[in-house]
């Protein structure tokens, strides 16, 4: 690995590394799952996540990586046998190796080899031998005697050379890629005139010449299959096979026409050879299933009927073998049964076949989904995409409301411009789609962690996820992922009790923690919900109170208050700081993000029923609704999201504190106002508060008045940001441009909270 | 196809060097070097922001860009002037970050080899010797030639930017 490393291998390393990233990402979730139920279905899907990592690695000669994925890889497959018993252990074992893997790609991304990992690897390897033997020993007679059909790869196992860490992942037999690529190209012609043939027989049941033809080519497949070792496939081609002979012969199937479910069956066979083709391994999800459906197809014989009623097999095979009459008149002549006794059995025979008709499910054809095509693009790329739309946006608004058009009849551009705007819009909704990404990927990374969580605090959880395919932004994604970890941590360390506790109070001793997403309102909700013990508001007051955080005894507070205080940084009413939490970070992380992205944190608690956290997101970062606002000569936009109202005082609603601070009555409340020329230093149309507008804005839970002069209408702006030259600037969060063409400043409502605390401090020192 | 690219880019450099642009400003002649301009344009509608020094005065939009505008004058402690049809703005790329510089008038591109140009007066205790790059001659005409990069970022904007980084 020391020669010169060109670009062309560094772009197929940086492939490798952001493919495996995904893969990684996959996996954790199926592992923790593994945990909980080793259906057949996971292990295999983590095994060939494991196979495919281990193949590219060596590829690529990262031979660390490839000795741990190989390592794994090898547990799985003694699980996926049944030659091991799963145990908790070894879902640790295989998080541990994902953990290392992501180091070692961290690794390769920077230095191009994994070369500093050694002893990581050493370790990781090491504890998976050692699970291997000690799953092995006790049952090494027992795994020797199920696994007929595919002999246990014990001997090599063993051994993890580097060499052999690159070998295919079928340990029986040497297929060369070219023997592969022969066997796939064959068997994808055997299923595709098996699929004719069955489509002609399906259509004209009399065409025995068709049926022959499926059965031919099912056989040829089967044999092939048999040769190259690929044994899930030879069984169900093995078992439609049988039914294909007994259609041809002519017996009764127990439908009909079995043709549908057959079709179903040679699909999953079509799957296998794709998976093959891509190196993957051939086994079958629920082959069981699948045969088990076949079974069904084929129709109960007379004759165990009979024997079932009484009558003597032997009579019944000496019947069968005069074969020319139905069984039951052949019995009857020979007086081997009484009449009744037929009647009995071929009625049951009917019964059967009636109930076994009922049971296939009718034509479950599931064609291969046509393969989803992704391609991935570089998020600058696409963020320029974006913004050049944003700025047509613009440019169409500046085009059609140019004031040179003043005033002249223009029907034919009228209808042009609205052709475009039209356009325009569905354009700018497709852009905003393609930045969505489904929140999947995020929540299932919180299995891991609640996992790991719920394992060091000794708590029982039942993690729920809901609304998995919601789309967000992917930036949005990225801000609420550390809150998610945050509140997630305080539902499991503080919010759920100890399964004692839980049964105590008459709760399931497993918590539950709901996760969902869903849209609402123009926004995104995400929730996280527990059945735990709620918030004390007792002792966040008493803590609150303690930290100087409020003034007073704090009895003048809503509970929204109360439950917002958990959101101060450096707050925390844990007694003790674990190593999950209790510093109070967390909620102040939490806030801050949120913040970042214009979103709000709802907090609804029951003592003793549990804590329900929304966080609300606006559905899109880059463009928002504004209300255009005037003061003076400068415009500026409000978020409408924060505006409740708004309305012309009058001056009666007016009340000046002694200390100077201006508060409206709004109804039954008085809000603060803020003079927003004040804060733009600008001289407005009238200082007098009954001559201008005030705005009432929300932001978190205060709510204050904005003063203006005049509201100029409302507008969908497309955000921009200062330039960083300017920086950030206290009271604005951005800038967009008007349609005609002017830069208009967006106002930040949340400093503008704290610039109107800190310009009524001051105001207050002068005096 | 590689080594086109980077010959064409030679070939820009060298004609870049040298060159300046030059501008009036308040009686005097000014140059900036030409690699770090992009454009001029006429004056236009500035949209004020809160809280700037007062030479930052406020953000336009260059078609669909927000760039900020400095008045140079003002950078200089000159006295004030209204706007005119000449007066420009003169749209400079440092480093990334796009800036309009807003000038009296913007007069020639010109030619001032190195040998031309004479270090900046040490012995200057105004503040504003600091931006100076050098003394450029032609004929008899001297330029002050102005650094781009410690005119946006030197004094005041080092603050301003070092108070953000703080926060």
């Amino acid at each position: 690995m020391s020669m010169q490393i060109d670009d062309d291998q560094i772009e197929i390393i940086q492939e490798f590394v952001t493919e495996s990233r995904d893969m990684i990402e996959q996996l954790e979730p199926a592992i923790i799952e593994l945990g909980q139920n080793s259906d057949p279905e996971t292990i295999n899907a983590i095994f060939r996540l494991f196979h495919s990592m281990k193949g590219s690695a060596g590829f690529l000669e990262f031979d660390h990586l490839t000795r741990v994925a190989h390592a794994a890889e090898n547990l799985l497959d003694l699980i996926r046998n049944k030659e091991i018993e799963l145990v908790p252990d070894h879902v640790n074992l295989l998080c541990a190796s994902c953990d290392f893997a992501k180091e070692a790609l961290d690794m390769i991304e920077s230095d191009y080899n994994d070369d500093s990992m050694v002893s990581a690897a050493d370790d990781i390897s090491e504890k998976l031998h050692q699970a291997i033997e000690r799953g092995k020993n006790p049952e090494l007679q027992a795994a020797e005697e199920d696994a007929p059909k595919a002999p246990a790869p014990t001997s090599q196992a063993l051994s993890v050379d580097n060499a052999e860490a690159a070998e295919d992942g079928f340990p029986q037999m040497e297929i060369t890629e070219e023997m592969r690529l022969s066997f796939v190209q064959e068997g994808n012609e055997l299923l595709q005139n098996a699929e004719q043939g069955l489509l002609l027989w399906g259509e004209s049941p009399e065409d025995k010449d068709s049926l022959g033809e499926v059965f031919r080519h099912i056989h040829s497949f089967k044999g092939n299959c048999g040769f190259f070792g690929f044994s899930d496939l030879e069984k169900l081609s093995h078992q439609m096979e049988n039914i294909l002979d007994r259609a041809k012969s002519g017996s009764k199937l127990a439908v009909d026409n079995p043709a549908d479910q057959l079709l179903a069956s040679l699909d999953i066979l079509q799957q296998g050879i794709n998976n093959i083709s891509e190196g993957k391994t051939d086994s079958i999800n629920n082959l069981h299933d699948h045969i088990e459906d076949l079974n069904r197809l084929v129709a109960p014989l007379l004759g165990d009927f009979l024997v079932e009623e009484g009558v003597l097999e032997e009579a019944i095979s000496t019947a069968v073998q005069t074969q020319k009459k139905p069984v039951g008149e052949i019995l009857i002549q020979q007086g081997s049964a009484s009449k009744e006794q037929i009647d009995t059995a071929l009625k049951k025979q009917l019964d059967n076949l009636n109930k076994a008709k009922a049971e296939v499910k009718p034509a479950a054809r599931t064609k291969t989904p046509a393969k989803r095509q992704d391609i991935r693009v570089e998020l600058g790329k696409l963020d320029n995409l974006i913004n050049l739309i944003g700025e047509l946006v613009i440019a169409e608004n500046m085009l059609i409301h140019n004031p040179d058009l003043k005033g002249l009849e223009l029907e034919n551009f009228n209808k042009a411009g609205q052709h475009m705007s039209k356009l325009v819009r569905e354009l700018q909704e497709m852009a905003m789609t393609i930045r969505m990404i489904p929140v999947s990927g995020l929540f299932r990374r919180m299995i891991r962690l609640v996992h790991d969580i719920s394992v060091k605090a000794g708590k029982k959880v039942d993690l729920q996820l809901i609304g998995e395919e919601t789309e967000i932004d992917k930036t949005v994604i990225e801000t609420i992922t550390d809150p998610l970890v945050h509140l997630l941590r305080n539902s499991l360390d503080h919010g759920l009790e100890t399964p004692a506790e839980r049964v105590a109070t008459g709760k399931n001793e497993k918590g539950t923690v709901r996760l969902s997403a869903r849209h609402e309102e123009g926004e995104v909700w995400v929730t996280i919900e527990d059945d735990g013990r709620g918030l004390n508001r007792a002792k966040i007051l008493e803590k609150a109170i303690s930290k100087g955080l409020i003034e007073g005894d704090g009895s003048d507070l809503t509970e929204k208050q109360i439950n917002n205080l958990i959101f101060a940084p450096g707050f925390s009413t844990a007694a003790q700081i674990t190593d999950i939490s209790g510093r109070g970070v967390g909620m102040d992380v939490v806030k801050r993000n949120l913040e970042k992205i214009k979103g709000k944190i709802d907090v609804n608690t029951t003592p003793g029923k549990g804590t329900r956290i929304t966080l609300r997101i606006p559905l899109t970062l880059a463009i928002i609704d504004g209300m255009i606002v005037r003061v003076g000569t400068t415009t500026c936009i409000v978020p409408t999201l924060s505006i409740l109202e708004a309305y012309r005082p009058e001056m009666d609603q007016i009340t000046i504190t002694p200390d100077g601070a201006e508060l409206a009555r709004v109804r039954e409340n008085f809000f603060p106002i803020v003079r927003l020329h004040e804060i733009l230093d600008k001289e407005p149309d009238s200082r007098n508060l009954s001559d201008g507008i005030l705005i009432v804005l929300e932001y978190l839970d205060s709510r204050f008045c904005l003063f203006i002069d005049e509201i100029l209408g409302q507008q969908q702006t497309v955000i921009k940001g200062l330039s960083d030259f300017i920086g950030t600037v206290p009271g604005v969060s951005g800038c967009t441009i008007l349609g005609d063409g002017g830069v208009s400043l967006i106002l930040d409502v949340g400093t503008l909270v704290e610039s109107a605390d800190s310009k009524k401090l001051d105001s207050e020192d002068v005096e | 196809m590689a080594e086109d690219l980077t010959m064409t880019n030679l070939d820009n450099e060298d004609t870049q060097k040298d060159k300046y642009l030059t501008f009036h400003l308040a009686g005097e002649d000014y140059g900036i070097e030409i690699r770090y301009v992009i454009e001029i344009i006429g004056i236009q509608n500035i949209t004020e922001v809160p809280d700037m020094p007062s030479f930052i005065r406020g953000v336009i939009n260059l078609r669909g860009k927000v760039i900020p505008v400095m008045d140079v004058r003002a950078r200089f402690n000159l006295s004030d002037r209204d706007y005119d049809d000449r007066t420009c703005i003169i749209v400079v790329n440092v480093e990334g970050t796009e800036v309009g510089l807003v000038v009296d008038e913007v007069s020639e591109v010109a030619d001032i080899p190195e040998n031309h140009v004479e270090p900046p007066p040490k012995t200057s205790k105004d503040s504003e010797g600091s931006y100076i790059q050098g003394m450029g001659k032609i004929n008899n005409d001297v330029k002050i030639l102005l650094d781009v990069h410690k005119l946006l970022y030197s004094g005041e904007m080092q603050e301003l930017s070092a108070s953000l980084d703080e926060q």
